[in-house]
């Protein structure tokens, strides 16, 4: 079903013929995306949008709200458009899709904030603030990810998060396109007085749209955020060696990277208290262990080693090295440790050395040789090889996902989530891993204390019976996540009904009445797609 | 109104519903130039129910509320009714500390409790919170963090509202919640139960519900208790002066220390501040301020955990290093100033009377958000009006403490003033209203708009008033929450 | 292979967007991340190789049909592999490049034909060229050289001069010196003289053609066979990879080298020797062909399996084309070794190069895309405070000339062989 004749004129005039499209093909591109299939019972297509709209500024941005209301058509944005919840949940709304706006408009190097439109990557606003000696978090979805997006319409930690907070943390002043049409800028930006601050005037309005989860696209649109930013003391541009894909970078002695790892979860989480309590640490994360904790180690060779492909993964598991260094990794983390000079590093080592003595901890060496060493380092500061995730067969998902303080690993939870996952894998539907591809961990909120795991469920989307697998585990997991309190986006999968069910079934569900009436008032008109959780009175 | 009180009496009791002259009065104005009113009555609240049959009372007899949770004096106007017939609710007598989690460095505290009553108790399980400025011994913690008051340790201050993480409110319309990740529980234990110590403030779901209450001035609903992220207590502490003549020479070596995070404690107090900080009454905080250099930026250096006196060591070399590379001196003792009597000063709660009444008996604040590179201007700008309305520089206090980790900074100029006499009340105002309107032309963020500000900023912003309005009928649809404050 | 042997690769897409971008790890500023062209020029995601992928899976699930929209997304892109290399940085099974071409080839074989394209496969049929001129123009650039015929003698070494070089008189002089100097060395090499020498049908196979290709490979194996031939020499990148990496297929075992390779041979070996010094600060520009799309062709023919689960591998193990083993060094040793040169690097190089934008079939159907690409390569030289921008390929080097002269730029533009001339 195609949008009225008048509507895509409307819509025309506003963008110009060159950035609207409503051939279907183009409009598939749009609609395919990651995980649709669980919620398109296997299809790998969204609902199709009724037409593609590419604005060039706010003011464009802004019309198309206007029109859609006009028109009564949905309208849903999308930064770099990765995962199914930047696609419309209904069919034959209006896709925008914001990569014309690209600018970073500001660095401030004194306040150490940037400016930025929505299709500003981490990457590119990465080697920019870098240039001045600063860095920004990047989220741990990667370096290929809208910082905006992070800030204000998802989820936003990272692996850096420990150090430089998560994207919602360190959002100041937004330009928000309100599903009414009408601009908010908030804070300092409001009263014309620049982007410093994202609180006041009075209350903080961005608590409508961005909460542990953001509107994910339902409530407006985002044109530009202000981030803050964070001291880089290294190089302005990050010298890079190796063969690809196996880049490495060898940095400073202010810049370093560990992997510790302990015998027991206790240790483990007495590490992590301690860092939270020394204030080290510039990235910290469970990172490699969402290669699955038996295969962990051979993974890692293999990525680091040009001749090496995945075929080599059975020869590399039976060598008694590589499972005695997965058997190490399993209560492992990353660390990047910088300091700001060198009497800092130096510090920072010594603390860590103790804190690896006090808690019976370690840096594991086969981690410390300068290409394993090196790659992490990359690895970790630019979240560059990010989507190595999905590299057994091209799908991952993290519903097994759980937060909490730093005890949580002490549980029992790690062993349990293992095993559940594990009996999957044993079945064969999804990649046996062993079990544990709990990612995540040591520092999910600015300055730590509080940690978030991601169990990933790795299969193959080519194949129905794998993405049914998938689904299976999904589904078990989604419902221990949500007893835990957590749950995360897998509203995305249900049917408007279920999805009812499930903010229904919440121990506190009148947190989703609330929105609905914050929706009543920001959105009369109904042009969210739905992504804006509202639980029916 | 019998009717009214006697309802009320059932909600808190007889003793704790006050309608005497004197008790009326005492909350009928405050320091600010909010024009007085007498409230209804008092009502003195115990507990969270007590507080949600209050607000839903309200709600059905559309009673003005103005909730207040520290003791006096009071400096800004949001405790003074803006209309007749309100119902001050009391909640300083909710003095209880929930829960002090050592390991998770959180505390739990009903609005009540003071920064004099909590300190000492999380020194005891080994932690501090982060302070604002020598708060009044009867500060309520709530209070001043809800309405973002700056705290003196830039570098943990991750949000704008730390260390604010979860929190209870009573929403204006009645409706009791909890929120960050304390909200998707049915109560704090289940949350604990599951390992969430309340640190996360996000949420529940896709709304910071705590965002909205903040700065708020009770407009909102009212909050019932706080979960605060603590700090660990240093070990090892060390408070250094940076002298410097004019403000400008200390800001690029300022900027370097914030993008390093280097240093806990970090403000920058003008020598009138200072001296009125460290002297108890007018002739002695005259002859400080002659005394004291005309700026200086107060750093301290923690050690906390592991090698304490290293870290420390090895911050005043490194801060040496830097200072010497813009001509400043790191030092431990200025001309009227020690380091530590500046540091027992500045982790404490002020001696009483509140160390900015000591001058002249009366004190106006005027305080903003901006960035620290454009501080030496409204200076400027603040010394100019005071000059044009024969108001003495040197009694104009200046305090400036970075934010947000450095993202911003708050500027507060304080102007005593005898408040006994009219003439020079009078003309007290004339500057503050002169000094605010123009530091706004100019630029100054009153992202908290106490008093005259509301109207002076929220014209410049109609676009957030309409907005917050929204908000505000969807919390407190009836506006019984505090009216008159902010737009509203 | 065919299209649907791409649907798996299509439904493992994970929409990243890595596609887009030059290797994440790689990223030196915002001006220069874009990898590319296509979808930097057209901003909707279809034209990127994910958004093509998808467009696979669209039409193989009845979802679309053929439009004219449809062959716009599918052609208006280079076919430069920038793609390739940028997924195959996390995922080891995809071949996003090698999908894109069997969907051209789809369409050509179902008669869906780009018409802008029409008119140039007409002419390579009709006069075995790709640069719309008559078979006559060919081989002006080597009338007067005293060189072997291989049409009727033999030699070791056959030099390819190609379409480009064989037709544009400006740059026929890259041929006759790339000849001249390896001859003059003690290289025992000849040409398929005048107009006797066919075109590679390497662009033919970038365009869809597939079957002009093989024609094309068909005859010219034959012809280097009948002369003895055991290696091929060409200047031209597009040909280079063509008779690398595309020929094996066709049965071909010549060892194949880019002259820059031959060069940098003679040079180390003291063969070719300077005397002059060039005072020039140069940045070089990896022709796609040459860089990530030259590696080594390394025969496979296996399949999928399945272990621990889900992991997909190969039976037996199958090559990783990911740009490692392109040709990167041997232009710039050449240029390194020039007296008086100065070689600085653009952000964008080996193989994550900009694309110069007239690969693909690009500049014969969208010249404005293709002279948008060059700028954008230009305009990056220009960013290092090089005076010249110094390549390996004809069809590069003419784009670049065009995006240079339309600009009124300063910029010079060179072969990497013209500098070697002026250096002896």
């Amino acid at each position: 079903m195609a949008i009225s004749r008048e509507a895509y004129q409307a819509l025309e005039d506003i963008v110009g013929p060159e950035n609207i499209s409503e051939e279907p093909a183009i409009l598939d591109s749009y609609a395919f995306q990651w995980l649709a299939e669980f919620r398109q019972h296997g299809s790998k297509f969204m609902p199709r949008a009724g037409a593609v709209v590419l604005p060039g500024s706010t003011e464009e941005v802004q019309a198309v709200v206007k029109i859609c209301i006009r028109y009564k058509l949905k309208c849903k944005a999308h930064s770099t458009g990765w995962g199914l919840y930047g696609a419309p949940i209904t069919e034959n709304a209006i896709q925008l899709d914001m990569r014309r706006m690209d600018r970073i408009l500001k660095i401030d190097e004194h306040n150490m904030f940037a400016v930025i439109e929505p299709y500003v990557i981490g990457a590119t606003l990465q080697a920019e603030a870098m240039k001045v000696g600063l860095n920004t978090h990047m989220i741990g979805a990667g370096a290929s990810c809208s910082p905006l997006a992070a800030a204000t319409s998802f989820q936003g930690a990272g692996p850096d998060s420990i150090f430089m907070g998560s994207g919602p943390e360190n959002l100041l002043a937004a330009e928000w396109v309100m599903p009414t049409g009408e601009i908010l800028r908030t804070g300092s930006l409001g009263s014309g007085l620049g982007w410093f601050s994202g609180d006041g005037l009075g209350p903080s309005l961005r608590g409508i749209f961005k909460g542990i989860l953001g509107a994910c696209g339902g409530l407006g649109v985002f044109t530009k955020v202000a981030v803050k930013l964070y001291p880089w003391p290294g190089p302005t541009v990050m010298p890079i060696e190796g063969t690809v894909p196996a880049y490495t970078a060898q940095l400073p002695e202010n810049i370093r990277a560990h992997t510790l790892a302990w015998s027991t979860w206790e240790g483990y989480a007495d590490a992590v208290y301690k860092i939270y309590n020394n204030d080290i640490g510039y990235i910290a994360h469970r990172q490699f262990i969402m290669f699955g904790d038996e295969l962990q180690a051979a993974v890692l060779k293999i990525l680091t080693d040009t001749t090496r492909t995945l075929n080599d993964l059975e020869e590399l598991l039976k060598k008694p090295e590589i499972q005695k260094l997965s058997e190490e990794m399993r209560r492992s983390f990353q660390i990047v440790l910088v300091g700001m000079t060198p009497r800092d590093i130096e510090y920072q080592e010594k603390v860590l050395n103790q804190i690896l003595a006090e808690t019976g901890g370690w840096k594991i060496a086969a981690m410390e040789e300068p290409t394993m060493a090196g790659w992490s380092l990359l690895y970790m500061i630019k979240l560059c090889f990010k989507n190595l995730n999905y590299v057994y067969a091209g799908g991952f998902h993290d519903a097994m996902a759980r937060a909490g303080t730093p005890d949580l690993v002490t549980s029992g939870w790690m062993e349990e989530m293992r095993e559940q996952k594990r009996k999957f894998g044993k079945q064969g539907g999804i990649v046996n891993d062993g079990g544990d591809a709990g990612m995540g961990g040591v520092g999910t909120a600015g300055g730590g204390g509080y940690n978030a795991f991601e169990n990933f469920i790795l299969y193959d989307p080519g194949d129905a019976a794998s993405v049914e697998a998938a689904r299976a585990c999904n589904v078990d997991a989604g419902h221990i996540a949500v007893e835990a309190g957590a749950g995360g986006y897998n509203f995305f999968f249900m049917e408007k009904e279920q999805v009812q069910a499930l903010l229904a079934g919440r121990a506190r569900p009148a947190i989703f009445q609330w929105q609905q009436k914050i929706k009543e008032a920001f959105d009369p008109n109904g042009v969210g797609d739905g992504s804006y959780l509202c639980l029916d009175e | 109104m019998g009717e009214k009180k006697e309802e009320l009496i059932k909600i808190v009791g007889d003793n704790n519903v006050l309608d005497d002259p004197e008790t009326l009065d005492s909350y009928s104005s405050d320091y600010s130039f909010v024009p007085s009113r007498k409230p209804w009555f008092v009502v003195k609240a115990r507990n969270a129910d007590e507080v949600q049959r209050i607000v839903e009372w309200a709600n059905r007899t559309v009673t003005p509320l103005v909730p207040v949770s520290s003791g006096p004096p009071h400096f800004r106007g949001d405790t003074v009714p803006s209309e007749g017939g309100a119902v001050i609710v009391d909640l300083s007598e909710m003095k209880r500390i929930i829960t002090i989690d050592g390991k998770n460095r959180m505390t739990i505290v009903e609005p009540g409790v003071t920064y004099s009553q909590l300190q000492p108790e999380l020194a005891k399980e080994g932690l501090r919170l982060s302070m604002p400025l020598l708060p009044r011994r009867n500060k309520s913690v709530a209070a001043s963090l809800i309405e973002r008051e700056p705290t003196l340790i830039p570098k943990y201050r991750w949000l704008s509202a730390d260390p604010l993480r979860c929190l209870e409110i009573v929403w204006g319309n009645g409706d009791k919640m909890m929120t960050g990740e304390a909200g998707n529980f049915a109560s704090i234990e289940a949350a604990w139960k599951r390992y969430f110590a309340l640190l996360n403030p996000r949420g529940p779901a896709q709304v910071d519900y705590y965002r909205l209450v903040q700065a708020a001035q009770g407009t909102m609903g009212i909050v019932t208790w706080t979960a605060l992220r603590c700090e660990k207590l240093p070990k090892v502490q060390k408070l250094f002066l940076v002298p410097a003549k004019r403000l400008d020479e200390l800001l690029d070596f300022a900027y370097r220390l914030l993008r390093f995070r280097f240093g806990d404690e970090f403000l920058f107090l003008n020598s009138f501040n200072l001296a009125c900080i460290l002297g108890e009454v007018a002739d002695v905080i005259k002859a400080l301020r002659d005394e004291l250099p005309r700026w200086v930026l107060i750093l301290s250096l923690s050690g906390r955990d592991i090698l304490p006196e290293e870290k420390v060591e090895f911050l005043e070399k490194d801060i040496a290093d830097i200072a010497q590379q813009f001509g400043l001196r790191l030092i431990s003792s200025v001309p009227g100033a020690s380091s530590g009597r500046v540091l027992e000063a500045i982790l404490n709660p002020s001696k009483e009377p509140y160390w900015k009444l000591g001058y002249k008996g009366g004190c106006q604040d005027i305080f903003f958000l901006t960035t620290l590179n454009r501080t030496p201007e409204f200076v400027r700008t603040m010394y100019s009006v005071a000059e044009a309305q024969g108001y003495p520089a040197s009694d104009i206090g200046i305090y400036i403490q970075p934010v947000h980790q450095g993202a911003s900074c708050h500027c507060e100029f304080s102007l005593p003033y005898d408040r006994s006499g009219q003439v020079e009340v009078t003309k007290m105002q004339g500057l503050f209203t002169e000094a605010s309107e123009q530091l706004l032309k100019e630029g100054a963020f009153f992202s908290r708009p106490y008093g005259f500000w509301a109207d002076m900023a929220y014209n410049k912003d109609t676009q957030t008033t309409m907005v917050l309005k929204k908000v505000k009928d969807i919390f407190d649809p009836n506006h019984v929450m505090n009216a008159g404050k902010l737009c509203f | 292979m065919a299209l649907e042997d791409y649907l798996s690769d299509a439904k493992r897409c994970c929409r990243c967007s890595y596609c887009k971008w030059i290797p994440l790890a790689q990223v030196k500023s915002w001006r220069f991340a874009k990898g590319c062209p296509s979808i930097a020029y057209k901003n909707f995601h279809s034209y990127s190789a994910g958004g093509r992928l998808a467009v696979v899976l669209s039409l193989s699930e009845g979802r679309s049909s053929y439009t004219d929209g449809l062959l716009d997304v599918v052609y208006q892109c280079q076919m430069d592999g920038s793609c390739d290399v940028a997924c195959k940085i996390c995922r080891y099974h995809m071949e996003p490049l090698e999908a894109m071409r069997e969907l051209r080839f789809k369409l050509v074989e179902e008669g869906q034909l780009l018409p802008q394209h029409i008119p140039v496969i007409d002419n390579l049929r009709k006069e075995d060229n790709m640069v719309m001129k008559p078979k006559a123009e060919r081989g002006k650039w080597s009338e007067d050289l005293d060189i072997k015929d291989l049409t009727t003698e033999s030699a070791e070494v056959v030099f390819h001069g190609g379409c480009q070089l064989g037709f544009d008189e400006e740059l026929g002089k890259v041929a006759r010196t790339a000849v001249t100097l390896l001859k003059n060395a003690g290289v025992d090499i000849g040409i398929i003289r005048g107009k006797e020498e066919n075109c590679c049908g390497g662009k033919a196979y970038d365009m869809g053609y597939r079957g002009e290709f093989i024609k094309y490979a068909e005859n010219n194996i034959e012809a280097w066979t009948r002369a003895g031939v055991k290696t091929v020499v060409t200047s031209c990148s597009d040909g280079y990879f063509t008779f690398k990496r595309l020929y094996p297929d066709i049965g071909s075992k010549f060892e194949v080298l880019h002259t820059v390779e031959f060069i940098d041979r003679l040079i180390k070996e003291g063969r070719i020797k300077f005397n002059k010094t060039i005072p020039m600060t140069v940045t070089y520009h990896d022709p796609c062909h040459l860089g990530r799309l030259g590696e080594q062709y390394i025969p496979w023919q296996g399949e999928e399996k399945k272990i621990r689960g889900q992991i997909v591998v190969y039976e037996p193990s199958k090559p990783r084309n990911n740009g490692a083993g392109g040709i990167y060094e041997p232009p710039r040793e050449v240029l390194r070794s020039i007296p008086g040169l100065e070689l600085v690097e653009m952000e964008r190089i080996r193989e994550y190069a900009w694309c110069c934008g007239a690969g693909g079939g690009v500049r014969e159907a969208y010249p404005d895309f293709s002279y948008w690409t060059a700028r954008e390569r230009i305009e990056e030289a220009k960013s290092t405070g090089a005076e010249a921008l110094v390549s390996a390929c004809p069809w590069c080097e003419r784009n670049f000339i065009d995006a240079v002269n339309g600009n009124g730029d300063k910029m010079k533009v060179y072969d990497v062989i013209e500098l070697v001339q002026q250096a002896i």
